[in-house]
């Protein structure tokens, strides 16, 4: 639900302990600083009583695997640092969380890896203070760097059975050619076999990208930002800023359509994604709600498209679309399962017609508010407990570090106008940016 | 933790699903959890799913629910309730299991009239189009044929595996049925199933967040709209028990193998012995948490694969998610490990040596201190099961339908009083280290099973140096008896998993 403004955004950035009181659409008033390391603290006090959750994101995923053969190397180390340190081996690390009913775990994405733990509040300085530890002092032997990239490949090998990572992986390798959005997460197979010889690279990564400036704590649940502030002071307040600066290589544009098939080696439904070049995340210009909005009027479930072909004439099983919202230009891409292989042209068709019906004509105003309405509350019912309200922020955080980053996307959905639609599809959603990949079981008609 | 206030809740149905034979209960039970969050959850949990099934419709109850929840009703198409969910960002979500389908929605308190209107036209007053049906129905079908055998070896097996323990028994067919069950269906059956088990005695209606005063009274008030009863009468047998390990290879062009084994049990949630075991089985096996027995052992020393997990408790979905759903409540239950896909090479290795754990703890119990941190961890963990306020109403109603106190308290109360005794004498009660049956979903059937009734060991291969007390070990799980002759184990092609009757 939608608050009044109450402070200019100016306010942002403060260095002494004082709650932000809600501005925007985050309905939670917190505490953002930058300790002088540079490590950046947001405290978010919810009215979840109890618990607490603490996510630390770090500002490198697989975008930063920069250098060839190195890929997936973000992700393992989403997997080494649970592998201790001096003060914490890796068995007194599992001890300490487990006497604090604690869940823990770690994710990473193109932009960022997260590490996050839920617990009861009692455990908070126990919890923030081993956290520092293993982001200060990760050691870890050749054979047990060896041991965890047979753990990364198994993980590898459990994703392999579903087709969807495989025609990611494709349309990925498929629209970029320099920048390594043209891999996933995981990395290449290749690449996760080889990791094994790669523990002085592991050490190089941890290096350059686990520092306080690139790391951003969020505390949120039933606490006290004096207190949170005060453990990280402590604990934190030494960590060594580094000096390295990530040289991400820019795609060139895209120069005309692009295509690929994956062949799938067992029973499957058909699938295909159409997919368009499309900018990098931005808050300042339309460009990114746009693009948002044509997503969901397009292909959700009440659009024409989707009443279409799955609800009326029932020749595709599941229609969706996402829009980009990186560091750096990513897809717009509209995913399709489809009953049969031979309607597969037909749907390409249709779904590129959808998107060229925005750059026809603009939408009609009465729809959009619907949409603006649905996204309001979309983003209400996602903050139903601490974890949650960390696990959002995080997203953002990875953006732009601050929660203000959600009232800026949100002010800019609220300011967006059918004409800014019509002219952010003309600019993206056109033949030269489009990359196609469909997926069939082998031998099947495509 | 809000104490659920439960009322309408007559004595003599604590126990309905043992005792009520007809008309029990003629009102549906409702679960309060009040509160001030302008989030409203509502869960209708009907008593009824896959186990009261007619024999010969396997995938009716699942089916219907997806009808329900996934059509128009008398007054609106889908496509009106489509637009007219949409604003409102939400939707009513449906699944069913053998003794509970449940539907699911929630809103913002803004919407809440408009929403419940749908919600509980949905269930009361469904459209039975036949374009709806054909629409779920194929889905239901995808969702067997491709969602669970093609693209997910490990709920694959993990679900083959409670098919083979139940073979013959109520509980053993697939929720979602068979293909060729679900091709057959009608939408005659699924009114048939409708009218019969969508009662007011199996009902349980949740309400949690800031519903208004007198909420909670209408809405029993619409759902006195559905036939008092009969409430589900089932009278589950004991499973078919093993005298020997049984296994089978579902073959399926795959790059690593995915083992799922157990055995039943005779122990539910509420029963005396529950928190006993469910220590021991956290200790073997916490699901996606590091500290058990079986991802130190096999992940972390081994690095065999992504994770090894234990369950007393039906946990599906459990690649992708770290809590489990509520309303999944069953009367009868298995003991389970789930060994993540290995390396074909490693593959035999992996399953003798989670045999080799279940042995050592059916054989030396837990160890005194572990039992002290396992017990800490689960007081506390309790908590992040219950974290939202839809998942606090889901085991408040499944608490209600085991006629059991609100499960956060109960847990902590019986954990506090347990002894590391207590653990242990469950432990050897309900576990044990043979007549095991064995699902593994691999793309060399043969040669799978070649090794697995071969007196030739299997060694583990690795990467890197390993400590002389590891290498040791793997020596005596490297020739682990498997207990398994030719005749235990059967090859099926994964074409033919669900596919028939």
């Amino acid at each position: 639900m939608r608050l009044v403004r109450s402070l200019a955004a100016a306010s942002l950035f403060v260095s002494a302990t004082c709650l932000l009181a809600a501005t925007g659409i985050f309905p939670y008033p917190y505490v953002q600083e930058d300790l002088p390391n540079g490590l950046r603290l947001i405290t978010i006090p919810t009215d979840y009583p109890n618990i607490v959750s603490l996510y630390i994101v770090v500002g490198a995923g697989s975008r930063n695997e920069v250098e060839p053969g190195k890929t997936g190397f973000a992700h393992l180390f989403e997997h080494l640092m649970f592998r201790g340190t001096a003060e914490y081996p890796p068995a007194k690390y599992t001890a300490t969380l487990q006497s604090a009913g604690a869940a823990s775990n770690a994710f990473t994405s193109s932009d960022l890896t997260a590490f996050h733990t839920t617990f009861s509040k009692e455990d908070l300085p126990t919890i923030l203070s081993m956290e520092a530890d293993r982001f200060q002092h990760l050691d870890y032997t050749e054979a047990v760097f060896k041991t965890e990239t047979l753990a990364v490949l198994g993980e590898y090998n459990k994703d392999s059975a579903d087709p969807a990572e495989q025609l990611w992986e494709t349309l990925s390798a498929t629209g970029f050619k320099v920048h390594p959005y043209s891999h996933t997460t995981m990395g290449f197979l290749r690449d996760v076999q080889a990791m094994p010889e790669g523990y002085d690279y592991s050490r190089e990564f941890f290096s350059r990208y686990y520092r306080p400036e690139y790391t951003t704590i969020i505390v949120t649940g039933d606490v006290d930002p004096k207190r949170v502030r005060s453990l990280v002071d402590e604990r934190w307040g030494n960590w060594k800023r580094g000096s390295f600066k990530a040289q991400i290589p820019a795609e060139p544009p895209q120069d005309g359509p692009r295509r690929a098939h994956v062949d799938w080696q067992s029973e499957t439904t058909p699938q295909i994604t159409v997919a368009w070049r499309g900018p990098a995340y931005s808050d300042d210009t339309m460009d990114t709600v746009a693009l948002d909005a044509i997503s969901h009027l397009g292909y959700d479930q009440n659009s024409p498209l989707y009443q279409k072909l799955v609800v009326e004439e029932q020749k595709v099983e599941t229609l969706g679309a996402d829009a980009p919202g990186n560091l750096d230009p990513e897809f717009f891409q509209v995913n399709a399962h489809v009953k049969d292989a031979k309607d597969l042209a037909l749907v390409e068709a249709q779904v590129r017609a959808t998107a060229q019906a925005f750059a026809d004509k603009p939408v009609e105003a009465k729809k959009l508010e619907a949409l603006k309405q649905h996204q309001r509350y979309d983003f209400a019912l996602q903050l139903d407990n601490s974890e949650a309200i960390a696990s959002t922020v995080a997203g953002y955080v990875a953006l732009r570090r601050t929660p203000e980053t959600i009232n800026r996307y949100y002010d800019m959905y609220a300011k967006l106008t059918p004409a800014d639609i019509q002219r952010v599809a003309r600019k993206y959603l056109i033949d030269k940016n489009l990359d196609v990949v469909t997926l069939t079981t082998k031998g099947a008609a495509k | 933790m809000t104490q659920p206030s439960v009322w309408s809740r007559p004595l003599a149905c604590a126990l309905a699903f043992l005792a009520c034979a007809t008309v029990c209960n003629a009102q549906p039970r409702v679960v309060e959890l009040p509160g001030k969050s302008p989030l409203v959850t509502i869960r209708l949990v009907f008593t009824t799913g896959a186990a009261s099934e007619p024999a010969d419709k396997p995938g009716v109850a699942s089916l219907t629910a997806q009808m329900l929840s996934n059509s128009g009703t008398k007054t609106l198409t889908y496509k009106q309730i489509t637009d007219a969910l949409y604003p409102m960002a939400t939707g009513i979500s449906a699944y069913s299991d053998k003794e509970m389908t449940t539907f699911v929605g929630q809103t913002h308190i803004d919407n809440l009239e408009k929403f419940y209107a749908l919600m509980r036209d949905a269930v009361l007053n469904p459209g039975w189009r036949p374009e709806d049906f054909t629409r779920v129905r194929d889905d239901q079908v995808t969702a067997l044929r491709v969602g669970l055998r093609g693209n997910n070896d490990e709920e694959l097996g993990k679900e083959a595996l409670y098919n083979a323990i139940y073979a013959g028994h109520p509980y053993g067919h697939e929720d979602l049925g068979t293909v060729a069950s679900l091709q057959k269906m009608t939408v005659a059956d699924l009114e048939a199933f409708h009218r019969r088990h969508y009662t007011q005695a199996n009902l349980i209606i949740g309400l949690a967040g800031g519903y208004p005063a007198g909420f909670a009274a209408r809405v029993k008030k619409d759902f006195a709209a559905l036939p008092a009863g009969p409430a589900d009468h089932l009278d589950l047998p004991p499973p078919a028990a093993l005298t020997h390990n049984q296994a089978t290879i579902i073959e399926k062009d795959t790059r690593s193998v995915a083992w799922s084994f157990g055995f039943p049990i005779a122990l539910k949630r509420g029963d005396p012995d529950f928190a006993a075991l469910l220590v021991a089985e956290s200790w073997l096996g916490q699901h996606r948490d590091s500290s058990g027995e079986l991802y130190s052992r096999m992940r972390e020393l081994r690095g065999l694969n992504y994770g090894d997990y234990a369950y007393i408790e039906y946990f599906p979905n459990g690649m992708f998610q770290f809590e489990p759903d509520p309303n999944i409540a069953r009367h009868q239950q298995i003991f389970q490990i789930w060994i993540r896909p290995v390396e074909t090479p490693n593959a035999v290795f992996a399953l003798r040596l989670a045999m080799y754990e279940l042995d050592k703890l059916v054989k030396n119990g837990v160890p005194p201190a572990e039992f002290e941190k396992t017990r800490s961890f689960l007081s506390k963990y309790v908590n992040i099961l219950t974290k939202t306020k839809s998942a606090e109403l889901g085991y408040a109603v499944d608490s209600e339908y085991y006629g059991m106190p609100e499960y956060n308290e109960y847990l902590k109360a019986a954990l506090a009083k347990l002894t590391v005794d207590d653990v242990n004498r469950a432990v050897k009660k309900y576990l044990h280290a043979d007549r095991l049956q064995v699902i593994g979903v691999a793309k060399d059937a043969a040669a799978i099973k070649a090794a697995l009734v071969s007196a030739a060991a299997t060694p583990i291969q690795y990467n890197s140096a390993k400590p002389q007390d590891i290498l040791d070990e793997d020596k005596t799980v490297g020739v682990w008896p498997l207990g398994l002759k030719p005749e235990d184990v059967q090859i099926v092609p994964v074409t033919s998993v669900f596919e028939n009757m």
